[in-house]
């Protein structure tokens, strides 16, 4: 009612405009059973910090994976016995569950236990609460999942990287242009359909993620790495509130949609 | 060689040793005694090295202890879903690919459409579905949601329409019925797909978390994935270190292996699921 007032004010919308605007809001309201939450507040307090967090843990892994993934695919692209058992190497990590990964990273980072702290020790260091501490917990669980996730990156970017003829590169050679110049005036402008598609991809994956804070952190300290689809499952599993958890997957739908249509966009325009 | 290229290889074994080194340490933590690691994680060269070394943690875990009950579900649940993608994937691949009957693009469409819909959309849905019909906890309540996978349907799709139509209409002169003709020549040619598609779906239901955490409650139908969280939670007080990082290992080893035999299948499929979903 307020929020039809304002615009009636604002936008000096007609009085019938006005009034048809309140009732349809009223009807919202009491059809379908829209009412404030407890508190008389009309949101839930914790949601927009999770989506927060999910956002800013995508912005940190998504980058980390894109970038590094797409220097080793660089590096790698040869067809050699070394370079192929090499690939092997840090494709590994990516065939592990995600039980095993937090297993191995949460006793990585631990302070008493971990290898980091031990090494950190070993300089004359004093060792990081990685998990418990506010300003770090969101960075190991970004550090893990670089680790974890990198592969399927790097084999996209492989498999982009074999499509450039290798004409190009003749040509930029003969123009003065090889390694670093190479890669960056030749190698990159090239690939930046697979790179878009690896962008989208990663930020759908990790858009979803649940096992690194669920299983490392728990979603604390203080909420600091509670993300998106673990708040769902917590309103939905332990706190029994199925509609309400729902209501929070329709706007990862949402999200999630918007991404996947330019996924697929993006995947057709090589085919057209 | 040129020296380019030795010097490139030398330069990429840093980083390959460091990416490793997570890995090579669980190896390592879950071969030694429990009592030197409560002391501490770093003997020999940061713990890296098993030295003291023991295979006790090993043995304890077969001899008592759940994750050997967890693993043989997780290889009830990895094989029947593998199972049942390929059943479902090869004919509905093959029928949309190839057949002629009424609405066939609605159809193709609304199976692929499901691309676009990630599982954590679904999962609340398909928890109230099952509990419905009160099949939580069991085995099939943990194949049967993962049966349809819109990315094999898809995959499937793209194979047979690559097959030539010669050899199908050669096959029909002959009489030969479609059902037939799937059987005997469509399968066998499929072969290759069915594998990268076989090898990637066996890798999902093994390492699949979140559906198992919702669906099997009670610990006799835990997964190993499942079964592993529910030992790291509280890995300090019960069973020590070397034993939860030895389940660790033994969870990881059929997909390693798995993975190191079949790898150019992995990578086949990866790459075609990635860049045309």
């Amino acid at each position: 009612m307020l929020a039809s007032l304002y615009l009636g004010k604002t936008r000096r919308l007609s009085r019938f405009n006005a009034i048809a605007l309140g009732i349809v809001s009223a009807l919202l309201v009491v059809l379908p059973g829209f009412h404030p939450g407890e508190g008389g507040r009309w949101y839930d307090r914790r949601f927009w910090p999770t989506v927060g967090n999910t956002i800013l843990f995508v912005a940190f892994a998504v980058p980390g994976v894109t970038i590094s993934a797409l220097l080793l695919a660089a590096a790698l692209n040869r067809e050699t016995r070394a370079m192929g058992v090499l690939r092997t190497l840090f494709f590994l990590s990516q065939v592990l569950s995600v039980t095993v990964v937090t297993l191995i990273w949460q006793i990585m980072f631990s302070p008493r236990q971990g290898l980091i702290a031990n090494i950190t020790n070993a300089l004359g260091g004093t060792p990081v609460t990685w998990l418990t501490d506010d300003q770090f917990a969101m960075a190991a669980i970004v550090i893990t999942t670089v680790w974890w996730s990198l592969g399927i990156a790097m084999i996209l970017f492989l498999a982009g990287l074999q499509d450039i003829s290798k004409d190009i590169y003749e040509a930029a050679a003969l123009d003065n242009a090889k390694g670093w110049r190479a890669f960056w005036y030749v190698t990159l402008p090239n690939l930046t359909r697979t790179t878009t598609l690896v962008v989208v991809l990663q930020i759908i994956l990790h858009f979803q993620v649940f096992g690194q804070s669920h299983l490392m952190t728990q979603g604390g300290p203080n909420d600091t790495t509670q993300v998106l689809v673990r708040y769902i499952y917590q309103t939905g599993f332990r706190g029994s509130e199925l509609g309400r958890a729902s209501a929070m997957v329709v706007f990862l739908f949402f999200v999630m949609g918007a991404f996947s249509a330019i996924q697929f966009i993006v995947g057709r325009e090589k085919n057209a | 060689m040129n020296r380019g290229y030795v010097w490139l290889v030398t330069l990429l074994a840093i980083p390959a040793f460091l990416w490793l080194v997570p890995t090579i340490w669980m190896v390592s933590l879950s071969f030694q005694p429990n009592e030197v690691l409560a002391r501490t994680t770093s003997t020999t060269a940061f713990g890296l090295l098993p030295i003291p070394f023991t295979a006790e943690n090993y043995t304890a875990l077969f001899s008592f202890g759940q994750t050997p009950w967890w693993f043989l579900n997780s290889i009830i649940v990895a094989v029947g879903m593998t199972l049942g993608v390929l059943a479902v994937s090869t004919t509905a691949g093959y029928a949309l690919a190839r057949l002629e009957f009424p609405h066939k693009t609605p159809i193709t469409v609304l199976c692929l459409i499901g691309l676009m819909v990630p599982e954590q959309a679904v999962f609340i849905p398909l928890y109230t579905m099952f509990a419905d019909l009160g099949w939580h906890n069991s085995y099939h309540a943990l194949i049967l949601p993962r049966m349809a996978v819109p990315i094999g349907v898809f995959l499937m799709i793209q194979f047979f329409k690559a097959i030539p139509q010669d050899i199908e209409e050669a096959a029909r002169l002959d009489g030969v019925g479609w059902l037939q003709i799937f059987w005997y020549i469509m399968l066998p040619l499929a072969r290759p797909a069915m594998m990268a598609l076989a090898i990637l779906t066996f890798l999902y239901a093994w390492n699949d978390y979140l559906w198992p955490l919702v669906s099997a409650q009670q610990r006799e139908y835990f997964t190993i994935t499942l079964g592993l969280a529910s030992l790291q939670s509280n890995f300090a007080q019960s069973e020590g270190l070397g034993r939860v990082m030895a389940s660790g290992v033994i969870a990881s080893l059929p997909v390693v292996i798995l993975f190191l035999i079949f790898q150019r299948y992995v990578v086949q499929a990866m790459t075609a699921g990635g860049t045309k979903g």
